[in-house]
């Protein structure tokens, strides 16, 4: 088959609005989506084709910003303008809100669950970044507050298997986390990025970290064990491929493939190259589609079950799945 | 040309005149500049120190009187708000804030805002109190 990105089909999410986020459920069975309209929609599969099975409204009062499936996919969080995070849980068919977490000052920009799902990690204009730990009775307590950003705070996310947080603010910079004595510290920081960086994910293993930013560029950060502190250099530039913003980046865990969502409404996928040395990666552009949306794409995501699905959403409120298809 | 010595010094008087003047001038200013600055210094110093000592106290207080009314409970979630205030009111006890040249003071003083919200999220307290802490993050060193 043609190596390519080919549309599989679109969906008017979020009309008349921005759709700002999509997130796969862990098994990769539902989509869910967020924006403008304050409202969260939930997609399913039926046939071939991908239907609205559920929207979830009068949670938030401003815009929803970004979701986040719990491990185990049976709570939804989501993250809001209106300084809140909102827990769902999923019952049956139905969500439900369960708690409303406050404590942010302003607009809550992310959430994330850590891999253990007894753990909740969000951020905010506000600058901070907030840890909350999950009880057996569905109760949220807030363990840390850290302020090691001086502006706003765009993105937090886990390592897939270790409690390590990252965080990435409009400081230009990227922060690490990890508890110590009770307390969360940000025990790196990774300068590199000259402008806001909009998102980071890690890569199967932990051990790298792909970020992007409104610097048009995407970077790569490996790991180098050290005494005490934790030590990450960038190890490879991705510049000259985006006209724009990156505004989202997504490591797919199954092929290994790298997505991203660029303010010249473009997606592209990129492929690493085989090479013997670990230091010097090198990452060349797999397929594009240019015009993905009429708008700024907003979010790339990776299914986690079905290698080559991809989701991507845009100011124009739009979701398209894609199915991208690799050469032999 | 006859007399060339004393018609010499006093040329040199009025030549160097000007520089002598401006030497005092200097000398003369420099110290009252420097009292001045002292006492703007101090002034200054005084009004910062007292909002950042009004901002703690008001930290230490709110510890203590929480302190007191969770004491005696057993469950759970006391015991976690108590392990949270008990670190709060250590941060408060061990930061350098009667060490003007403290290097940490800045960073010491955003942990310890960072802790007082995460004791107020978990007492289920909104933190509005602007005339108490609204006012020290608008203090710049």
């Amino acid at each position: 088959m043609k190596e390519g990105l080919f549309l599989v089909q679109k969906l008017s999410a979020h009309p008349d609005s921005r759709c700002w986020f999509v997130a796969w459920s862990p098994s990769g069975t539902l989509l869910a989506s967020c924006g403008g309209d304050k409202a969260i929609r939930i997609w399913g599969r039926e046939g071939d084709s991908w239907v609205c099975k559920n929207v979830l409204q009068d949670g938030h009062q401003r815009t929803v910003r970004k979701l986040a499936w719990s491990p185990c996919g049976n709570y939804l969080a989501s993250a809001s303008f209106d300084a809140t995070t909102c827990i769902w849980k999923k019952k049956n068919d139905d969500f439900e809100s369960l708690t409303v977490l406050e404590g942010h000052e302003n607009e809550v920009k992310c959430v994330a669950w850590a891999p253990s799902g007894n753990l909740l990690a969000t951020c905010s204009r506000d600058k901070s970044v907030w840890v909350w730990e999950v009880d057996e009775e569905d109760e949220y307590e807030c363990v840390t507050v850290v302020n090691s950003h001086t502006q706003d705070v765009k993105h937090v996310v886990w390592h897939p298997s270790q409690e390590l947080l990252a965080s990435a603010s409009y400081d230009n910079n990227i922060c690490i986390y990890k508890e110590e004595d009770d307390d969360w510290e940000c025990r790196a920081t990774l300068k590199g990025h000259t402008s806001t960086v909009w998102s980071l994910c890690f890569d199967a293993a932990g051990q790298r970290i792909a970020s992007c930013s409104d610097d048009r560029t995407v970077k790569i950060w490996k790991e180098y064990p050290g005494e005490r502190e934790l030590s990450w250099k960038c190890v490879c530039t991705l510049s000259g491929y985006h006209g724009r913003t990156v505004y989202d980046i997504d490591w797919c865990c199954l092929t290994g493939y790298l997505a991203t969502a660029c303010g010249d409404d473009t997606v592209r996928v990129f492929k690493e190259e085989q090479t013997t040395d670990p230091d010097q990666p090198v990452f060349s552009l797999a397929a594009k589609a240019t015009k993905a949306h009429s708008q700024d794409v907003n979010c790339i995501s990776w299914n986690p079950k079905e290698a080559g699905l991809l989701a991507s959403c845009s100011d124009d409120g739009e979701i398209a799945i894609w199915s991208f298809h690799e050469g032999n | 040309m006859d007399g060339g010595s004393g018609n010499e010094d006093l040329f040199d008087g009025i030549v160097m005149a000007d520089e002598r003047f401006r030497g005092e001038g200097y000398r003369e200013g420099f110290e009252r500049g420097t009292h001045r600055g002292l006492q703007d210094g101090r002034r200054h110093g005084a009004s910062h120190g007292a909002q950042l000592s009004t901002e703690i106290s008001f930290y230490y207080g709110f510890s203590i009187t929480w302190k007191c009314i969770l004491q005696h409970k057993t469950d759970m979630k006391s015991r976690k708000r108590m392990k949270a205030l008990q670190s709060l009111l250590d941060m408060i006890q061990n930061s350098p804030h009667d060490d003007p040249h403290s290097s940490t003071l800045q960073e010491d003083m955003d942990k310890l805002r960072a802790k007082f919200r995460q004791v107020c999220s978990m007492l289920n307290i909104p933190t509005d109190f602007k005339d108490y802490v609204r006012n020290s993050e608008s203090t710049s060193f």
